[in-house]
């Protein structure tokens, strides 16, 4: 009986783990967030939307990336209409995206001033934090080679 | 030299965010012909009136600009007949052979009952120049082509009703009274510019 319980107690934490939980967030919410794995993960926060094809295009990538790095914590971002949570839901669903991710709930200038000052709104919008430090290590906007991704994830791990 | 090669390449990278126009900046290539849905070539001095122009970054499929549309329409129509010429380019080489070619400009322009130019910026040259990254996105020049606003239209995309700040308006109703303009510099999200 007590095998029983113990297996049922694992199994409901593993889904308690691997569920999805979109969040309506401020800039403030997702900086936190960030804050909170320095010294354990290097951060890769990408900004989004369903209704953006470049963002789409690269999405798999970025999934896969944070899939292949332990050390890597990959924070999704959708700037999609609240009203358009089913949807978002529903595509990262079918992307294999878990745990926590973010659905914008601010106004657009302050959302955008509080993730990086530099940001000018469009999208997709990318930051790597190192895992030391939580510094920015770099960011960019729009889609990106491969490559990019790389060589700034490589860099935001050792610092 | 790993190493070197990397702080290069992210150097070259990161000088690939565009630069806005700085406020207080001369309309730039104002004499550089631009092609309009009418099938006339058109540029930025014959598309501006004696008290300004508003050039508004624009394109046929963004969500944004759907979103936001309605009011280029309904700005037009308050403040042309205030001397403020209005112009939307379409700076997505990228799409001008799919959703952003003429046909579909012409055709986008008439089902939202576009008042004004919609032009066609064939390598992104104007963008580039103005430092435009996504649509929309607004520079309002006054009447002696100097930049005194540029960014978004108002806080809220999804609905013209329930607008808290409209930054664009506030910024013409100032300027056409010659009053400083309170928020001269504002953003908002919208589609990267399909620059090829």
């Amino acid at each position: 009986m007590k095998n029983y319980i113990l297996f049922f107690s694992l199994i409901m934490q593993f889904y308690a783990c691997a569920r999805l939980d979109l969040v309506p967030a401020t800039a403030d919410t997702i900086m936190a967030e960030v804050q909170q794995n320095k010294g354990t993960y290097a951060v890769l926060l990408n900004i989004w939307a369903t209704s953006c094809a470049p963002c789409v295009a690269e999405f798999p990538a970025i999934v896969e990336l944070g899939d292949s790095n332990s050390k890597l914590d990959v924070l999704f971002v959708s700037t999609d209409f609240l009203e358009h949570k089913k949807k978002v839901i529903q595509f990262l669903l079918q992307h294999g995206v878990v745990g926590k991710s973010f659905i914008k709930s601010q106004k657009d200038q302050a959302f955008i001033n509080g993730l990086h000052p530099d940001w000018s709104g469009a999208l997709p919008f990318t930051i790597l934090f190192a895992k030391n430090s939580g510094n920015v290590v770099d960011y960019w906007e729009g889609s990106q080679p491969e490559i990019r991704f790389k060589t700034a994830i490589e860099r935001a791990l050792k610092l | 030299m790993k190493i070197k090669f990397t702080l290069i390449f992210m150097l070259i990278c990161s000088s690939l965010f565009s630069k806005e126009l700085e406020l207080g900046s001369t309309l730039p290539m104002g004499d550089h012909r631009l092609i309009d849905i009418s099938g006339n070539y058109l540029s930025l001095n014959e598309a501006r009136d004696k008290n300004g122009l508003l050039v508004i970054f624009s394109c046929n499929t963004c969500p944004w600009v759907l979103r936001w549309e309605d009011r280029y329409v309904s700005l037009a129509k308050q403040y042309t007949p205030k001397g403020i010429g209005v112009i939307a380019v379409n700076s997505n080489e990228n799409n001008f052979d799919s959703v952003d070619n003429l046909d579909e400009m012409r055709k986008h322009a008439k089902e939202n009952n576009y008042n004004f130019p919609y032009v066609q910026d064939f390598g992104s040259r104007l963008a580039r120049e103005f430092g435009a990254t996504r649509t929309p996105h607004i520079f309002l020049f006054n009447g002696d082509n100097t930049l005194v606003y540029r960014g978004a239209i108002d806080d809220n995309a999804k609905d013209a009703r329930k607008v808290d700040e409209p930054f664009l308006a506030n910024a013409i109703d100032a300027m056409l009274v010659g009053k400083p303009i309170a928020v001269a510099s504002t953003k908002a999200l919208g589609c990267g510019i399909k620059f090829k």
